[in-house]
Protein backbone atom coordinates (compact mmCIF):
# COMPACT_ATOMS: atom_id res chain seq x y z
CA UNK A 1 0.00 0.00 0.00
CA UNK A 2 1.41 3.37 -1.01
CA UNK A 3 1.58 6.27 1.50
CA UNK A 4 -1.12 8.18 -0.45
CA UNK A 5 -3.50 5.38 0.42
CA UNK A 6 -3.03 5.73 4.19
CA UNK A 7 -5.80 8.33 4.71
CA UNK A 8 -8.21 6.13 2.71
CA UNK A 9 -7.19 3.09 4.75
CA UNK A 10 -7.75 4.97 8.01
CA UNK A 11 -11.24 6.04 6.97
CA UNK A 12 -12.13 2.58 5.64
CA UNK A 13 -10.90 1.03 8.90
CA UNK A 14 -13.17 3.34 10.89
CA UNK A 15 -16.17 2.48 8.68
CA UNK A 16 -15.37 -1.24 8.85
CA UNK A 17 -15.35 -1.13 12.65
CA UNK A 18 -19.02 -0.15 12.57
CA UNK A 19 -19.88 -3.08 10.25
CA UNK A 20 -17.99 -6.01 11.78
CA UNK A 21 -18.44 -7.65 15.14
CA UNK A 22 -15.04 -9.32 14.90
CA UNK A 23 -12.48 -7.62 17.08
CA UNK A 24 -9.29 -8.15 15.11
CA UNK A 25 -6.44 -5.99 13.88
CA UNK A 26 -7.46 -4.66 10.47
CA UNK A 27 -4.64 -4.72 7.92
CA UNK A 28 -4.75 -4.46 4.11
CA UNK A 29 -4.51 -8.26 3.88
CA UNK A 30 -7.54 -8.93 6.04
CA UNK A 31 -10.33 -10.78 4.19
CA UNK A 32 -13.68 -9.10 4.67
CA UNK A 33 -15.61 -12.36 4.39
CA UNK A 34 -13.38 -14.90 6.16
CA UNK A 35 -11.71 -12.59 8.71
CA UNK A 36 -14.39 -9.98 9.43
CA UNK A 37 -17.41 -12.29 8.94
CA UNK A 38 -19.14 -9.89 6.57
CA UNK A 39 -21.76 -11.67 4.47
CA UNK A 40 -23.21 -10.42 1.19
CA UNK A 41 -25.82 -8.27 2.96
CA UNK A 42 -23.13 -6.68 5.19
CA UNK A 43 -20.93 -6.10 2.15
CA UNK A 44 -23.76 -4.38 0.33
CA UNK A 45 -24.29 -1.99 3.26
CA UNK A 46 -20.55 -1.40 3.58
CA UNK A 47 -20.10 -0.59 -0.12
CA UNK A 48 -23.14 1.73 -0.03
CA UNK A 49 -21.68 3.62 2.93
CA UNK A 50 -18.29 3.94 1.29
CA UNK A 51 -19.89 5.16 -1.94
CA UNK A 52 -21.70 7.81 0.08
CA UNK A 53 -18.58 8.80 1.99
CA UNK A 54 -16.51 9.30 -1.16
CA UNK A 55 -19.30 10.31 -3.57
CA UNK A 56 -18.36 7.48 -5.94
CA UNK A 57 -20.16 4.47 -7.45
CA UNK A 58 -18.74 1.00 -7.93
CA UNK A 59 -20.15 -1.15 -10.73
CA UNK A 60 -21.57 -4.36 -9.20
CA UNK A 61 -18.93 -6.54 -10.80
CA UNK A 62 -16.09 -4.48 -9.35
CA UNK A 63 -17.71 -4.33 -5.90
CA UNK A 64 -18.26 -8.08 -5.78
CA UNK A 65 -14.67 -8.83 -6.80
CA UNK A 66 -13.26 -6.97 -3.80
CA UNK A 67 -12.30 -9.42 -1.06
CA UNK A 68 -9.56 -7.77 1.02
CA UNK A 69 -9.43 -4.46 2.84
CA UNK A 70 -6.42 -3.51 0.71
CA UNK A 71 -8.31 -4.16 -2.51
CA UNK A 72 -11.15 -1.97 -1.27
CA UNK A 73 -8.75 0.84 -0.43
CA UNK A 74 -7.09 0.55 -3.87
CA UNK A 75 -10.49 0.59 -5.59
CA UNK A 76 -11.48 3.77 -3.75
CA UNK A 77 -8.10 5.26 -4.69
CA UNK A 78 -8.72 4.55 -8.39
CA UNK A 79 -12.17 6.15 -8.27
CA UNK A 80 -11.05 9.22 -6.36
CA UNK A 81 -7.70 9.60 -8.18
CA UNK A 82 -5.89 9.57 -4.84
CA UNK B 1 -7.73 -40.28 -16.57
CA UNK B 2 -10.36 -38.79 -14.27
CA UNK B 3 -9.94 -39.89 -10.68
CA UNK B 4 -13.63 -40.34 -10.00
CA UNK B 5 -13.51 -39.60 -6.29
CA UNK B 6 -11.26 -36.54 -6.49
CA UNK B 7 -13.08 -35.29 -9.58
CA UNK B 8 -16.43 -35.66 -7.87
CA UNK B 9 -15.25 -33.87 -4.74
CA UNK B 10 -13.89 -30.97 -6.76
CA UNK B 11 -17.09 -30.72 -8.75
CA UNK B 12 -19.69 -30.90 -5.99
CA UNK B 13 -17.88 -29.53 -2.92
CA UNK B 14 -19.10 -26.04 -3.84
CA UNK B 15 -22.63 -27.04 -2.82
CA UNK B 16 -21.64 -28.47 0.59
CA UNK B 17 -22.21 -25.36 2.66
CA UNK B 18 -25.61 -24.62 1.17
CA UNK B 19 -26.74 -28.26 1.44
CA UNK B 20 -25.66 -28.47 5.08
CA UNK B 21 -27.49 -25.30 5.97
CA UNK B 22 -30.72 -26.38 4.29
CA UNK B 23 -30.60 -29.94 5.65
CA UNK B 24 -29.96 -28.55 9.14
CA UNK B 25 -32.94 -26.25 8.79
CA UNK B 26 -35.24 -29.02 7.54
CA UNK B 27 -34.44 -31.34 10.45
CA UNK B 28 -37.13 -33.99 10.52
CA UNK B 29 -39.81 -31.66 9.22
CA UNK B 30 -41.18 -31.15 5.73
CA UNK B 31 -39.01 -29.87 2.91
CA UNK B 32 -40.47 -26.52 1.85
CA UNK B 33 -38.15 -25.96 -1.09
CA UNK B 34 -39.16 -27.97 -4.12
CA UNK B 35 -42.32 -29.06 -2.27
CA UNK B 36 -44.17 -31.78 -4.12
CA UNK B 37 -47.71 -30.87 -5.14
CA UNK B 38 -49.37 -34.18 -5.91
CA UNK B 39 -52.41 -32.55 -7.46
CA UNK B 40 -53.78 -29.09 -8.02
CA UNK B 41 -57.55 -29.11 -7.58
CA UNK B 42 -58.34 -25.45 -8.18
CA UNK B 43 -56.60 -22.05 -8.01
CA UNK B 44 -56.85 -22.28 -4.21
CA UNK B 45 -56.65 -26.01 -3.41
CA UNK B 46 -53.97 -28.62 -3.91
CA UNK B 47 -52.94 -31.99 -2.53
CA UNK B 48 -49.65 -32.21 -0.62
CA UNK B 49 -48.61 -35.32 1.29
CA UNK B 50 -51.96 -36.92 0.52
CA UNK B 51 -53.82 -34.08 2.20
CA UNK B 52 -55.92 -31.27 0.74
CA UNK B 53 -54.29 -27.92 1.38
CA UNK B 54 -55.46 -24.34 1.01
CA UNK B 55 -53.00 -22.63 -1.36
CA UNK B 56 -51.95 -19.17 -0.22
CA UNK B 57 -48.57 -18.89 -1.85
CA UNK B 58 -48.94 -19.55 -5.58
CA UNK B 59 -48.96 -16.04 -7.14
CA UNK B 60 -52.22 -16.98 -8.84
CA UNK B 61 -53.52 -13.45 -8.27
CA UNK B 62 -56.57 -13.54 -10.51
CA UNK B 63 -57.19 -17.26 -10.07
CA UNK B 64 -57.50 -17.87 -13.82
CA UNK B 65 -55.57 -21.16 -14.07
CA UNK B 66 -58.76 -23.23 -14.09
CA UNK B 67 -60.94 -20.67 -15.85
CA UNK B 68 -63.06 -21.74 -18.77
CA UNK B 69 -61.39 -19.08 -20.93
CA UNK B 70 -57.80 -20.19 -20.30
CA UNK B 71 -58.26 -23.95 -20.22
CA UNK B 72 -60.38 -24.00 -23.40
CA UNK B 73 -57.90 -21.76 -25.24
CA UNK B 74 -54.97 -23.95 -24.18
CA UNK B 75 -56.69 -27.20 -25.21
CA UNK B 76 -57.77 -25.74 -28.57
CA UNK B 77 -54.22 -24.58 -29.24
CA UNK B 78 -52.89 -28.10 -28.69
CA UNK B 79 -55.54 -29.49 -31.05
CA UNK B 80 -54.66 -26.95 -33.71
CA UNK B 81 -50.86 -26.68 -33.37
CA UNK B 82 -49.67 -29.63 -31.30
CA UNK B 83 -47.73 -29.51 -28.04
CA UNK B 84 -44.66 -27.51 -29.07
CA UNK B 85 -43.22 -25.09 -31.61
CA UNK B 86 -39.89 -26.97 -31.71
CA UNK B 87 -37.98 -23.87 -32.72
CA UNK B 88 -36.90 -20.34 -31.89
CA UNK B 89 -38.81 -17.22 -32.83
CA UNK B 90 -36.27 -16.38 -35.52
CA UNK B 91 -36.45 -19.82 -37.15
CA UNK B 92 -39.69 -21.82 -37.17
CA UNK B 93 -41.12 -20.78 -33.78
CA UNK B 94 -43.21 -17.73 -34.69
CA UNK B 95 -46.85 -18.78 -35.01
CA UNK B 96 -49.78 -16.48 -35.69
CA UNK B 97 -50.66 -16.67 -31.98
CA UNK B 98 -47.28 -15.29 -30.86
CA UNK B 99 -47.71 -12.29 -33.15
CA UNK B 100 -51.36 -11.80 -32.18
CA UNK B 101 -50.42 -11.85 -28.49
CA UNK B 102 -47.76 -9.21 -29.13
CA UNK B 103 -50.29 -7.07 -30.97
CA UNK B 104 -52.80 -7.50 -28.14
CA UNK B 105 -50.16 -6.45 -25.58
CA UNK B 106 -49.32 -3.37 -27.65
CA UNK B 107 -52.98 -2.43 -27.73
CA UNK B 108 -53.43 -3.12 -23.99
CA UNK B 109 -50.50 -0.92 -22.95
CA UNK B 110 -50.79 1.60 -25.79
CA UNK B 111 -47.21 0.67 -26.71
CA UNK B 112 -45.25 1.01 -29.96
CA UNK B 113 -43.58 -2.39 -29.68
CA UNK B 114 -44.00 -5.65 -27.80
CA UNK B 115 -42.09 -8.90 -27.65
CA UNK B 116 -43.13 -12.18 -26.07
CA UNK B 117 -40.61 -14.50 -24.43
CA UNK B 118 -40.67 -18.13 -23.34
CA UNK B 119 -40.51 -17.41 -19.61
CA UNK B 120 -40.77 -14.36 -17.39
CA UNK B 121 -37.14 -14.82 -16.36
CA UNK B 122 -36.15 -14.68 -20.01
CA UNK B 123 -38.17 -11.51 -20.64
CA UNK B 124 -35.82 -9.52 -18.40
CA UNK B 125 -32.76 -11.55 -19.32
CA UNK B 126 -33.40 -11.00 -23.04
CA UNK B 127 -34.41 -7.34 -22.88
CA UNK B 128 -31.78 -6.09 -20.43
CA UNK B 129 -28.88 -8.03 -21.93
CA UNK B 130 -29.72 -6.60 -25.36
CA UNK B 131 -30.40 -3.03 -24.21
CA UNK B 132 -27.21 -2.74 -22.14
CA UNK B 133 -24.43 -2.28 -24.70
CA UNK B 134 -20.74 -1.56 -24.23
CA UNK B 135 -20.24 1.83 -22.58
CA UNK B 136 -23.86 2.00 -21.41
CA UNK B 137 -24.97 2.26 -17.80
CA UNK B 138 -27.64 0.13 -16.14
CA UNK B 139 -28.88 1.30 -12.74
CA UNK B 140 -30.92 -1.25 -10.83
CA UNK B 141 -32.80 -1.23 -7.54
CA UNK B 142 -30.83 -3.18 -4.92
CA UNK B 143 -33.84 -5.46 -4.22
CA UNK B 144 -34.23 -6.44 -7.88
CA UNK B 145 -35.21 -9.99 -8.81
CA UNK B 146 -32.46 -12.39 -9.88
CA UNK B 147 -33.49 -12.15 -13.53
CA UNK B 148 -32.74 -8.42 -13.52
CA UNK B 149 -29.33 -9.04 -12.01
CA UNK B 150 -28.69 -11.85 -14.49
CA UNK B 151 -29.86 -9.78 -17.47
CA UNK B 152 -27.39 -7.07 -16.46
CA UNK B 153 -24.59 -9.60 -16.04
CA UNK B 154 -25.23 -10.92 -19.52
CA UNK B 155 -25.10 -7.39 -20.97
CA UNK B 156 -21.94 -5.51 -21.95
CA UNK B 157 -22.94 -2.48 -19.87
CA UNK B 158 -21.68 -1.44 -16.43
CA UNK B 159 -24.30 -2.06 -13.75
CA UNK B 160 -24.79 -0.03 -10.59
CA UNK B 161 -27.16 -0.62 -7.68
CA UNK B 162 -29.09 2.09 -5.91
CA UNK B 163 -30.82 1.90 -2.55
CA UNK B 164 -34.14 0.12 -2.65
CA UNK B 165 -37.05 2.38 -3.62
CA UNK B 166 -34.91 5.51 -3.28
CA UNK B 167 -35.24 8.01 -6.15
CA UNK B 168 -32.89 10.27 -4.15
CA UNK B 169 -30.11 7.69 -4.15
CA UNK B 170 -30.72 7.02 -7.85
CA UNK B 171 -30.39 10.74 -8.61
CA UNK B 172 -27.04 10.83 -6.83
CA UNK B 173 -25.76 7.87 -8.77
CA UNK B 174 -26.99 9.21 -12.12
CA UNK B 175 -25.23 12.50 -11.49
CA UNK B 176 -21.95 10.64 -10.85
CA UNK B 177 -22.01 8.90 -14.25
CA UNK B 178 -19.93 10.08 -17.18
CA UNK B 179 -21.81 11.85 -19.99
CA UNK B 180 -21.07 9.06 -22.48
CA UNK B 181 -23.24 5.99 -23.09
CA UNK B 182 -26.96 5.30 -22.81
CA UNK B 183 -28.58 5.06 -19.35
CA UNK B 184 -31.30 2.70 -18.25
CA UNK B 185 -32.92 2.63 -14.81
CA UNK B 186 -34.52 -0.70 -13.85
CA UNK B 187 -37.11 -1.09 -11.09
CA UNK B 188 -40.04 -3.36 -10.26
CA UNK B 189 -43.60 -2.14 -9.84
CA UNK B 190 -44.35 -4.52 -6.97
CA UNK B 191 -41.47 -6.34 -5.26
CA UNK B 192 -42.04 -10.07 -5.04
CA UNK B 193 -40.61 -10.78 -1.60
CA UNK B 194 -41.69 -7.92 0.67
CA UNK B 195 -44.67 -6.89 -1.44
CA UNK B 196 -43.76 -3.22 -1.47
CA UNK B 197 -44.60 -0.88 -4.33
CA UNK B 198 -42.14 1.41 -6.12
CA UNK B 199 -42.72 5.15 -6.48
CA UNK B 200 -42.68 4.76 -10.27
CA UNK B 201 -43.90 8.35 -10.72
CA UNK B 202 -40.89 9.71 -8.83
CA UNK B 203 -38.48 7.37 -10.59
CA UNK B 204 -39.69 8.46 -14.02
CA UNK B 205 -39.02 12.11 -13.10
CA UNK B 206 -35.52 11.38 -11.82
CA UNK B 207 -34.61 9.08 -14.72
CA UNK B 208 -35.79 11.43 -17.44
CA UNK B 209 -34.24 14.47 -15.73
CA UNK B 210 -30.88 12.69 -15.98
CA UNK B 211 -31.35 11.58 -19.58
CA UNK B 212 -32.02 7.96 -18.61
CA UNK B 213 -34.81 5.66 -19.76
CA UNK B 214 -37.01 3.84 -17.24
CA UNK B 215 -37.70 0.09 -17.34
CA UNK B 216 -40.35 -1.25 -14.96
CA UNK B 217 -40.85 -4.96 -14.28
CA UNK B 218 -44.56 -5.35 -13.52
CA UNK B 219 -44.48 -9.17 -13.20
CA UNK B 220 -46.50 -9.17 -9.98
CA UNK B 221 -48.56 -6.04 -10.59
CA UNK B 222 -50.18 -6.31 -14.02
CA UNK B 223 -53.77 -7.38 -13.50
CA UNK B 224 -53.70 -6.25 -9.85
CA UNK B 225 -52.94 -2.51 -9.88
CA UNK B 226 -54.28 0.46 -11.83
CA UNK B 227 -57.83 1.47 -12.76
CA UNK B 228 -57.74 -0.92 -15.74
CA UNK B 229 -55.25 -3.49 -14.41
CA UNK B 230 -52.22 -2.26 -16.35
CA UNK B 231 -50.03 -2.16 -13.28
CA UNK B 232 -48.36 0.22 -10.84
CA UNK B 233 -47.26 2.69 -13.55
CA UNK B 234 -50.92 3.06 -14.54
CA UNK B 235 -52.01 3.35 -10.90
CA UNK B 236 -49.56 6.24 -10.46
CA UNK B 237 -50.58 7.94 -13.71
CA UNK B 238 -47.28 7.52 -15.57
CA UNK B 239 -47.96 4.58 -17.89
CA UNK B 240 -47.37 6.72 -20.98
CA UNK B 241 -44.03 7.98 -19.69
CA UNK B 242 -42.38 4.68 -18.74
CA UNK B 243 -40.04 3.58 -21.54
CA UNK B 244 -40.24 -0.20 -21.05
CA UNK B 245 -42.58 -2.48 -19.11
CA UNK B 246 -41.83 -6.15 -18.69
CA UNK B 247 -43.94 -8.85 -17.15
CA UNK B 248 -44.65 -12.52 -16.84
CA UNK B 249 -47.47 -14.81 -17.91
CA UNK B 250 -46.93 -17.09 -14.93
CA UNK B 251 -48.94 -15.11 -12.39
CA UNK B 252 -52.09 -13.16 -13.26
CA UNK B 253 -51.89 -14.49 -16.85
CA UNK B 254 -52.30 -18.12 -15.69
CA UNK B 255 -49.68 -19.51 -18.04
CA UNK B 256 -45.92 -19.38 -18.55
CA UNK B 257 -43.92 -16.90 -20.60
CA UNK B 258 -43.11 -13.23 -20.42
CA UNK B 259 -43.22 -9.98 -22.32
CA UNK B 260 -41.61 -6.61 -22.69
CA UNK B 261 -43.38 -3.64 -24.25
CA UNK B 262 -41.99 -0.24 -25.09
CA UNK B 263 -43.31 3.13 -26.14
CA UNK B 264 -40.34 3.17 -28.53
CA UNK B 265 -40.85 1.27 -31.80
CA UNK B 266 -37.08 0.76 -32.04
CA UNK B 267 -37.20 -1.79 -29.22
CA UNK B 268 -38.26 -4.28 -31.89
CA UNK B 269 -34.67 -4.33 -33.20
CA UNK B 270 -33.70 -6.21 -30.05
CA UNK B 271 -35.06 -9.38 -31.68
CA UNK B 272 -31.97 -9.66 -33.88
CA UNK B 273 -29.49 -9.16 -31.06
CA UNK B 274 -30.86 -10.72 -27.88
CA UNK B 275 -29.39 -14.14 -27.15
CA UNK B 276 -32.07 -15.31 -24.67
CA UNK B 277 -34.67 -14.41 -27.33
CA UNK B 278 -32.81 -15.95 -30.27
CA UNK B 279 -31.40 -19.14 -28.84
CA UNK B 280 -34.37 -20.76 -27.20
CA UNK B 281 -37.59 -22.35 -28.40
CA UNK B 282 -40.65 -20.11 -28.40
CA UNK B 283 -43.57 -20.49 -26.00
CA UNK B 284 -45.73 -23.55 -26.55
CA UNK B 285 -49.01 -22.99 -28.40
CA UNK B 286 -51.02 -23.85 -25.28
CA UNK B 287 -49.04 -21.45 -23.07
CA UNK B 288 -49.39 -18.60 -25.57
CA UNK B 289 -53.11 -19.27 -26.00
CA UNK B 290 -53.76 -19.35 -22.24
CA UNK B 291 -51.87 -16.07 -21.78
CA UNK B 292 -53.86 -14.48 -24.58
CA UNK B 293 -57.14 -15.66 -23.04
CA UNK B 294 -56.08 -14.25 -19.67
CA UNK B 295 -55.13 -10.93 -21.25
CA UNK B 296 -58.61 -10.73 -22.76
CA UNK B 297 -60.10 -11.30 -19.28
CA UNK B 298 -57.81 -8.69 -17.71
CA UNK B 299 -58.61 -6.17 -20.46
CA UNK B 300 -62.33 -7.05 -20.28
CA UNK B 301 -65.11 -6.00 -17.94
CA UNK B 302 -64.73 -8.74 -15.28
CA UNK B 303 -62.47 -6.63 -12.99
CA UNK B 304 -61.36 -9.66 -10.99
CA UNK B 305 -58.88 -7.50 -9.12
CA UNK B 306 -61.76 -6.01 -7.13
CA UNK B 307 -62.39 -9.42 -5.58
CA UNK B 308 -58.66 -9.80 -5.01
CA UNK B 309 -58.46 -6.47 -3.17
CA UNK B 310 -61.40 -7.35 -0.93
CA UNK B 311 -59.51 -10.47 0.23
CA UNK B 312 -56.28 -8.47 0.57
CA UNK B 313 -57.93 -5.96 2.90
CA UNK B 314 -59.48 -8.76 4.95
CA UNK B 315 -56.19 -10.64 5.33
CA UNK B 316 -54.17 -7.51 6.06
CA UNK B 317 -56.50 -6.36 8.81
CA UNK B 318 -56.63 -9.85 10.34
CA UNK B 319 -52.88 -10.42 10.27
CA UNK B 320 -52.18 -7.03 11.82
CA UNK B 321 -54.73 -7.70 14.55
CA UNK B 322 -53.20 -11.11 15.25
CA UNK B 323 -49.75 -9.57 15.74
CA UNK B 324 -48.37 -10.62 12.37
CA UNK B 325 -48.00 -7.18 10.85
CA UNK B 326 -47.06 -7.54 7.17
CA UNK B 327 -43.89 -5.64 6.30
CA UNK B 328 -45.59 -3.61 3.53
CA UNK B 329 -48.96 -1.92 3.05
CA UNK B 330 -51.87 -4.11 1.83
CA UNK B 331 -51.16 -5.78 -1.53
CA UNK B 332 -51.38 -9.12 -3.36
CA UNK B 333 -48.15 -10.18 -1.63
CA UNK B 334 -48.08 -10.00 2.13
CA UNK B 335 -44.87 -10.96 3.87
CA UNK B 336 -44.58 -11.40 7.60
CA UNK B 337 -41.05 -11.07 8.94
CA UNK B 338 -39.90 -13.66 11.47
CA UNK B 339 -37.02 -13.24 13.91
CA UNK B 340 -34.94 -16.05 12.34
CA UNK B 341 -35.09 -18.85 9.80
CA UNK B 342 -35.57 -21.57 12.43
CA UNK B 343 -38.74 -20.09 13.90
CA UNK B 344 -39.97 -19.29 10.38
CA UNK B 345 -39.43 -22.94 9.47
CA UNK B 346 -41.33 -24.18 12.55
CA UNK B 347 -44.20 -21.82 11.87
CA UNK B 348 -44.28 -22.80 8.21
CA UNK B 349 -44.57 -26.45 9.29
CA UNK B 350 -47.35 -25.60 11.74
CA UNK B 351 -49.27 -23.82 8.98
CA UNK B 352 -48.89 -26.92 6.80
CA UNK B 353 -50.21 -29.06 9.67
CA UNK B 354 -53.23 -26.76 9.64
CA UNK B 355 -53.60 -27.32 5.89
CA UNK B 356 -52.34 -23.91 4.76
CA UNK B 357 -49.57 -23.54 2.18
CA UNK B 358 -47.63 -20.26 2.21
CA UNK B 359 -44.07 -19.58 1.02
CA UNK B 360 -41.14 -19.86 3.36
CA UNK B 361 -38.50 -17.37 2.26
CA UNK B 362 -35.04 -17.20 3.81
CA UNK B 363 -31.71 -15.57 2.94
CA UNK B 364 -29.98 -15.43 0.51
CA UNK B 365 -33.17 -15.42 -1.60
CA UNK B 366 -34.63 -12.54 0.42
CA UNK B 367 -33.67 -8.87 0.58
CA UNK B 368 -31.86 -7.52 3.62
CA UNK B 369 -31.32 -11.02 5.02
CA UNK B 370 -34.92 -11.35 6.21
CA UNK B 371 -36.74 -14.60 7.06
CA UNK B 372 -40.32 -14.41 5.86
CA UNK B 373 -43.64 -16.18 5.73
CA UNK B 374 -44.94 -14.93 2.40
CA UNK B 375 -48.60 -15.09 1.46
CA UNK B 376 -50.02 -14.34 -1.97
CA UNK B 377 -53.71 -13.65 -2.34
CA UNK B 378 -56.01 -14.68 -5.18
CA UNK B 379 -59.29 -13.37 -6.50
CA UNK B 380 -60.37 -17.01 -6.21
CA UNK B 381 -59.95 -17.02 -2.42
CA UNK B 382 -63.20 -16.76 -0.49
CA UNK B 383 -63.88 -14.86 2.70
CA UNK B 384 -63.96 -18.23 4.50
CA UNK B 385 -60.55 -19.13 3.03
CA UNK B 386 -59.04 -15.96 4.48
CA UNK B 387 -60.68 -16.68 7.85
CA UNK B 388 -59.01 -20.10 7.82
CA UNK B 389 -55.60 -18.60 7.02
CA UNK B 390 -56.04 -16.10 9.83
CA UNK B 391 -57.08 -18.81 12.29
CA UNK B 392 -53.94 -20.78 11.48
CA UNK B 393 -51.77 -17.70 12.01
CA UNK B 394 -53.43 -16.97 15.36
CA UNK B 395 -52.63 -20.53 16.43
CA UNK B 396 -48.93 -19.86 15.74
CA UNK B 397 -48.76 -17.66 18.80
CA UNK B 398 -48.88 -20.75 21.01
CA UNK B 399 -45.84 -22.04 19.12
CA UNK B 400 -43.91 -18.83 19.79
CA UNK B 401 -44.39 -19.31 23.51
CA UNK B 402 -42.67 -22.73 23.48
Amino acid sequence: MTPEMQPIFDRVEAILRTHTKVDTVITPDVQMGADLSLDSVDMFDLVMEIEEAYDISFPIEEASSISTVGALVEAIGRRTNA
Amino acid sequence: MLDTNTGKTAMFAKFDKLSERIEGLYGNGRRPFGMLFERILSPTRGVIGGKEVLLAGTNNYLGLTFSEECTTAAKDAIDRHGTATTGSRLANGTFAEHVELEEALKAFFGAASAAVFTTGYQANLASLSALGGKGDHLLIDADSHACIYDGCRLSDAETYRFRHNSPEDLAKRLSRLPETGARLVVIEGLYSMLGDVAPVDEFVEVAHAHNAMLYVDEAHSVGCYGPTGRGVAEAQGVLDRVDFISGTFSKSFASIGGFCISRHAEFDRMRLASRPYLFTASGTPSAIAAARAALDVIAGPARLERRLWARIEQLYAGLSEAGFQPVSPPGPIMAVERPDDKLAMREWNALMDAGIYVNLMIPPATPQGKSLLRISMSAAHTEADVDRILGAFRDLRALQAT
